[in-house]
């Protein structure tokens, strides 16, 4: 009798167990934002979420969890119970954290559901700046040494990798960095003069180019961008961005290692197919993003190459504390 | 014609009445609860009005903000506890009427002059914000840190008593605001290697311990002692009260809609920067400021309410967001499928009037909701201590961790709490700490790039001074104020008086 009731209970429980993951979500979903509100990866998020909890059948409560470089949102979510109810809503940053000594953990320790979504840089400067273009730029640039502002956004943000990508290409440049805490400050400074030059990601650049407020110098990308057509690729002025090009931060949905397989599948349906959706895809189009909706080994693929790229190349142009080589993050074969 | 239809349609449509109605009723109390802030209600509201049409979402977000800068007041003058920080100003003078039992006539003052604020700051929006962002575009690096520099120098309207415990409570606010990554090089600045300190000090914690725990620990010491009554007959000001603090008004809502227009600089400081104005001008206030005066106000009432006009200045022209608000509303119309930049007011001019109407609405409600209720709201002052009391903490600990969601947040307020109330004992004055994290950023993101920009050349950062108008306006005003506190000032001064005599 014992072993019967004992058999039934552990059956239940069994079926209980199998019953939670299937019928998950049972409860509302945590989403964490890693940077602040109204920011880019912020308004990509609120954007794609409603149309994933729509295929979900389920709720996610987004809250923006800001500080320490996202540092702070994704050792968070790296600490929730495994379980699929606290998902990471981040960007590229933390692929750099190791190398860059800002944290001890990076998307290795995450399992993505989805890689939305990819920027294009775009190089722009003051529409009062002596030059029209990168070829102008970098001859004016080396002529005037110590004199031309480009802004930053800090250590593995987009302009550093810009600036290092044009260090190994043309040579070191003279050139003063001036710190902003984000590319929208730092856009507001370039059309105030503040800084002459800005390589920024095109959603955020474009609307200014688009008024006149700021000249574009060129894409960096290996072809023209739909968006500005008019604006020429970096590779047509010099062959070498090949190598590193096509690159740009992303933005993706992530959940800790350990997360059990058919929630993560759930999850990644959701979001791929919410993503799918035409509102969605509209306006991402209008930002100049280029629309990835890749998940399972395809994302792991692409965050290993973005990470292997990146860092070797910042670590090449001397702007890492410490060689990726110590994190096994290998050198890229070519 | 179209400008004008747009601009109405507010008015023409009962459910966006309705909705800016209901976003302004909920800011005001929103924005009375400390550490509920308006940003975060917005940002909320994206999600919530996600499958709204653009104009009910943005309708309702518009309430919420007007609503919510005003709402920082009723606390601030009720229990001296600011429900946001641009109401930190507005407990200096607010809370001692209170306690004389004007806490009526504080509201009702207080209430009409954020009318009168945000009406400027809109009307400005409307006539020149074409012209006001161009003018805010021009602060460079070493602008915005003389800026800063002139908000330090504050320290001393915001000290009562010893001038020396004001500047050491105003440097320990700076340190306070350095804690943490630095966010231009990602540095590790007085964290002592804890996890805990590396994404810094909440400054919301900072504030609702300063003032909610340390007034509740304050209020301990007399226990026993009756409630004040509070006259509650006379509410609405009079004309000829308004009619004197006009031309007042207007020199403080002039300096929120150009604060409130810097992108970087928000209501907060506009508010302190307004009081500070309204000390040096007002020659013999009725009643001392720090005691009770009405200047003090009228000043910080009127210039954060019309920073919400300022900030939409920059948002609306430039896609450049003037405050934390006004960015997550930048996010909401690119959410609704607009380009907010600088295209917007060229391709659809509609949408700049439709706010334009939308904040002339909300700005109304806030006149209505202001001056109704507040009978009931004056009887929190004159609740028993044992329940008010416990009311404060509870208030504080809530908004604490309503902040990040985070528990440590909650330990930091209350041992800021516990150290206010010693500040407080030893007559250290806490405005000052405030004032100092307010600025502790401001100043020092922009002095280092300003000398950054001119290869760490000090020779290079002065002669930069006096190369645009601005900065040389700037950095005058600074020597003036900082030699203008100064005895040898005084006593220069006296004798020139004598002399004339």
């Amino acid at each position: 009798m014992k072993h019967v009731v004992f058999g039934a209970v552990s059956a239940l429980a069994l079926g209980l167990g199998a019953a939670q993951a299937q019928d998950y979500p049972t409860k509302e979903i945590q989403g964490i934002i890693q940077w602040g509100a109204g920011g880019s990866t912020d308004t990509v998020m609120r954007a794609v979420t409603p149309h994933a909890e729509e295929v979900l059948g389920g709720t996610v409560v987004m809250q923006n969890m800001t500080g320490a470089v996202g540092a702070i949102a994704l050792n968070y979510v790296a600490d929730a119970e495994a379980d699929g109810y606290t998902v990471l809503m981040g960007a590229e940053n933390p692929m750099l954290y190791k190398i860059m000594g800002l944290g001890d953990k990076d998307y290795s320790e995450f399992t993505p559901i989805n890689i939305l979504a990819r920027g294009t840089p775009l190089l722009v400067a003051n529409s009062d700046a002596p030059f029209n273009d990168y070829a102008e730029m970098v001859e004016y640039v080396k002529a005037h040494p110590g004199e031309v502002r480009f802004g930053a956004t800090g250590p593995g943000g987009l302009p550093s990798v810009i600036t290092a990508m044009i260090n190994t290409i043309e040579g070191k440049l003279d050139y003063i960095s001036v710190p902003y805490d984000g590319d929208g400050p730092a856009l507001t400074a370039l059309q105030g003069g503040a800084i002459d030059v800005m390589p920024a990601v095109l959603g955020a650049a474009i609307e200014g180019v688009r008024a006149g407020n700021m000249k574009p110098l060129a894409v960096f990308d290996v072809a023209p961008n739909s968006k500005l057509p008019d604006v020429p690729a970096v590779t047509s002025f010099n062959d070498g961005y090949n190598t590193y090009l096509p690159w740009g931060p992303f933005f993706g949905v992530f959940v800790p290692n350990g997360t059990p397989d058919d929630v993560v599948a759930k999850l990644s349906a959701a979001y791929s197919e919410g993503a799918k959706n035409p509102d969605f895809v509209e306006l991402m189009d209008n930002r100049g993003f280029t629309l990835m909706g890749i998940s399972g080994d395809e994302a792991n693929q692409f965050l290993t190459k973005w990470q292997q790229g990146t860092a070797w190349l910042l670590q090449d142009a001397g702007e890492t504390k410490a060689s990726p080589e110590e994190f096994g993050i290998a050198r890229p074969a070519n | 014609m179209e400008t004008l239809l747009a601009f109405l349609t507010v008015f023409t449509h009962p459910e966006l009445l309705l909705l800016v109605g209901v976003g302004t009723f909920a800011g005001v109390y929103v924005g009375a609860i400390p550490g509920l802030s308006v940003t975060m209600a917005v940002s909320i509201l994206i999600s919530f009005t996600f499958s709204w049409d653009v104009h009910p979402a943005i309708a309702l977000m518009i309430g919420i903000y007007m609503g919510g800068v005003y709402g920082g007041s009723r606390t601030a003058i009720l229990l001296n506890i600011p429900g946001a920080p641009s109401a930190i100003a507005t407990a200096l003078d607010g809370y001692p009427m209170a306690q004389r039992g004007e806490a009526g006539t504080a509201i009702g003052v207080t209430t009409v002059m954020s009318f009168f604020g945000g009406f400027i700051g809109i009307a400005v929006l409307a006539v020149a914000a074409p012209f006001v962002s161009d003018f805010a575009l021009k602060f460079q690096p070493r602008d915005y840190m003389l800026l800063a520099v002139l908000g330090i120098l504050l320290v001393g309207s915001l000290s009562t008593g010893s001038l020396l415990k004001g500047i050491f409570a105003g440097a320990l606010g700076i340190a306070i605001g350095a804690v943490g990554r630095d966010p231009l090089t990602f540095t590790e600045r007085f964290t002592f290697d804890l996890k805990l300190m590396e994404g810094g000090i909440s400054f919301i914690a900072v504030m609702i311990g300063m003032f909610g725990v340390s007034e509740a620990l304050m209020q301990l010491h007399h226990v026993n002692k009756a409630a004040v009554r509070q006259k509650i007959s006379r509410i609405v000001p009079s004309f000829s009260t308004i009619r004197k603090y006009l031309p007042l008004s207007l020199q403080t809502s002039s300096i929120g809609v150009i604060i409130g227009a810097l992108p970087g600089t928000g209501g907060d400081i506009a508010a302190l920067m307004a009081y500070d104005h309204a000390k040096r001008v007002t020659k013999s206030p009725e009643v001392p400021f720090g005691k009770g005066a009405m200047e003090g106000l009228v000043a910080p009432e009127t210039a954060n309410n019309a920073a919400v006009g300022g900030a939409f200045i920059p948002m609306m022209t430039l896609g450049i967001p003037g405050d934390a608000v006004t960015a997550i509303m930048i996010g909401a119309l690119f959410i609704h499928g607009l380009n907010p930049g600088p295209m917007l007011m060229i391709d659809q001019p509609d949408m700049f009037w439709f706010i334009v109407g939308a904040l002339v609405m909300a700005n109304f409600f806030m006149l209505l909701f202001g001056l109704t209720g507040i009978k009931l709201f004056t009887r929190i002052v004159e609740m028993p201590r044992a329940v008010l009391i416990p009311l404060i903490m509870l208030l504080s600990i809530v908004g604490a961790y309503a902040v990040n969601n985070s528990i440590s947040d909650v330990y930091w307020m209350l041992g800021f709490g516990v150290f206010g109330y010693f500040m407080r004992h030893y007559g250290y004055p806490l405005g000052p700490v405030i004032l100092g994290v307010i600025l502790s950023r401001l100043l020092d993101d922009n002095w280092r790039r300003a000398i950054i920009s001119e290869r760490e050349d000090l020779g290079r950062f002065f002669a930069g001074l006096f190369s645009s108008p601005l900065s040389t306006i700037l950095f005058l005003s600074v020597v003036l104020i900082f030699v203008s506190q100064t005895p040898l000032w005084t006593r220069a001064k006296a004798r020139l008086a004598r002399k004339a005599a």
